[in-house]
């Protein structure tokens, strides 16, 4: 073959592309009712495993600010004087590398009735019954050592003189980390669950889509189409539900994010966090749409290549 | 163009529709194909076509010996065929261009060369204004030269015509005998079959004909006055 019959198929290639392109959205557009209601149940399908997603992300995201979680409480042996109280503290500080607070018994009154609104009933009190406390939180520590580092600041401070109880808050830490494994492996389970939903509802719409066209179909084949022609604008069909049902699933993940936005804010508000709930971003959106676009080229495949097989012609013997 | 070597078909459920059928089309040969109905014409049109497979014998269309030939490279030789079917098999949700252009469009022409073409096809079969019709909306003989118009678009070496005349008055069907002619005279080779053994006659040209599946006579052109019915 010359160059310039190579360069003649392939433009002649091009322009077959470019008819299935346009006949497969003449199809799309000729069944509008049919062709929105796939797009509905595909987007639903796919907004459930990207809202998981999102959500077990963000949750992530309040995690990194875990100092909060991780501070402990050490509360002192009644009686001890402010003196040595403050070296005790200055000690930890430099000797444990850990941010030390030191709240006096009267500051912790304050708070306490302040919060409590049982002011009056603790005035009855004739002395301060509070012990001093120093909330301790480790410096610099890296994510995965939080709660060895946590667990083995405790333990140190349990053994000092004049301490008598510390209260380590990490099995919060150690719970919300496992929730949010177990959220991972939803968002894991119900991706693949529901891609594989994706591939099937785009595989049925395609082979009704088929058998509904037989007839054409058989033409074709007659006036000289091969598999590929014939085949190619149910591809693109199949692309474009799965693009499109990718697009609507964003649409309604954006949608619900900017619904849930300001509630959660000012959930977190109360926390005294300052939090932007994070969407998908335009990679991701972008993946999204390529993995959406992806399935429906595959539903659509699997559903073509068993209807065509009822027209292959048995074939001839190979000779050995 | 066409060889049958001792051809037989015998479809499911024991009807051999084509016993023993021999017979040699020349290039640029123009051939009638007549018999009852139920004779096995369309079986030897669709056996060209590779519609379906023989039974037995060999038949080599255009130097290739389809029963070598692997069903993947079916659509390479029914590119190179014209076919007009019995029952036009026109797409009824394409309009009458689209239908026409079809097998431009499986050759990948480009769409001005398309245009063209698809429009001196349908000028050739008096169909010219009717190019934005739906198919539904025509009277069976004009779907019929839809049919033909789509048939001669890719100007295929070969054109093959099942039952063309079947709704067509007999003026129209003469126009398109004429029409076969006119081709062929462009060196086309064209196999027609047909029943209007009237019209047979009066073209003059080589008659096979078909009784029972089997090749019961093969009448040359200077002696088609023998053909009664
Ligand atoms: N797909 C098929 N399966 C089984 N039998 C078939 C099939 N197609 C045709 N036949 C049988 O083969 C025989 C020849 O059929 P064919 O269609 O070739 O006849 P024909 O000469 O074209 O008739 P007509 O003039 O009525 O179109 C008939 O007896 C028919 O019943
Ligand atoms: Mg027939």
């Amino acid at each position: 073959m010359s160059l310039r019959q190579i360069r003649r198929k392939i433009r002649a290639w091009g322009r077959r592309q470019l008819y299935s392109f346009f006949s497969s959205l003449g199809t799309l557009l000729s069944h509008r009712l049919g062709t929105l209601m796939t797009i509905l149940v595909l987007g639903i399908a796919m907004v459930l495993p990207l809202g998981l997603y999102v959500s077990v992300k963000n949750l992530r995201a309040i995690d990194l600010e875990r100092e909060e979680w991780g501070t402990i409480t050490v509360f002192l042996q009644l009686g001890a004087g402010e003196e040595k109280v403050k070296t005790f503290a200055g000690r930890i500080g430099q000797e444990r590398n850990a941010d030390v607070v030191t709240v006096s018994p009267e500051q912790g009154m304050e708070e306490f009735s302040a919060v409590s609104g049982f002011g009056q009933a603790i005035d009855m009190f004739e002395e301060n019954p509070l012990p001093w406390v120093l909330q301790v939180t480790p410096r610099q520590v890296e994510n995965e050592k939080f709660e060895e580092t946590v667990a083995d600041l405790g333990a140190w401070l349990e053994g000092q003189d004049g301490v008598d109880l510390v209260q380590v808050d990490y099995k919060w830490l150690k719970r919300l980390a496992g929730l949010l494994e177990l959220g991972d492996a939803f968002v894991t389970v119900l991706t693949v669950m529901f891609s594989l939903a994706v591939v099937v509802v785009i595989a049925n719409t395609i082979r009704l889509d088929v058998a509904s066209r037989s007839d054409e179909i058989s033409v074709l084949n007659m006036v000289g189409a091969g598999n590929s022609f014939i085949r190619q604008p149910f591809l693109y069909s199949g692309f474009w539900y799965g693009l499109l049902g990718a697009f609507l699933a964003l649409l309604l993940l954006n949608l619900s994010m900017f619904y849930l936005q300001r509630p959660l804010t000012q959930l977190l508000d109360a926390y005294g966090n300052t939090f932007e709930v994070m969407g998908l971003g335009g990679r991701g959106s972008l993946l999204v749409l390529l993995a959406g676009g992806v399935l429906g080229f595959l539903g659509a495949w699997l559903s073509v290549r068993r209807y065509l097989r009822q027209f292959r012609l048995e074939d001839p013997p190979r000779r050995s | 163009m066409v060889t049958f070597e001792h051809v037989s078909k015998r479809y499911s459920g024991n009807v051999n529709a084509l016993q023993d059928v021999s017979f040699h089309l020349d290039p640029g040969e123009m051939v009638f194909l007549t018999g009852h109905s139920g004779a096995g014409k369309s079986t030897l049109l669709r056996l060209i076509l590779m519609l379906e497979r023989a039974t037995r014998g060999q038949i080599v269309v255009d130097k290739r010996n389809l029963g070598k030939t692997p069903s993947r490279l079916a659509p390479r030789i029914r590119q190179r065929i014209g076919m007009i079917f019995q029952d036009h098999k026109l797409l009824s949700d394409k309009t009458v261009f689209d239908n026409v252009s079809l097998p431009l469009m499986i050759a990948g022409m480009r769409y001005p060369d398309i245009r063209k073409r698809v429009r001196a096809a349908l000028d050739k079969v008096g169909l010219l204004s009717k190019e934005k019709s739906w198919p539904l909306m025509l009277s069976g003989g004009e779907q019929q030269r839809v049919g033909v118009a789509r048939a001669i678009v890719g100007m295929p070496p070969l054109l093959l015509a099942d039952e063309p005349t079947g709704n067509l008055d007999p003026e129209l069907s003469e126009d398109l005998f004429v029409l076969f002619r006119q081709l062929n005279a462009q060196g086309v080779t064209v196999l027609v079959a047909s029943h209007d053994l009237a019209l047979i006659r009066a073209m003059g040209q080589r008659v096979l004909v078909l009784s029972h599946g089997r090749l019961v006579d093969d009448i040359p052109a200077c002696d088609v006055g023998r053909l009664r019915p």
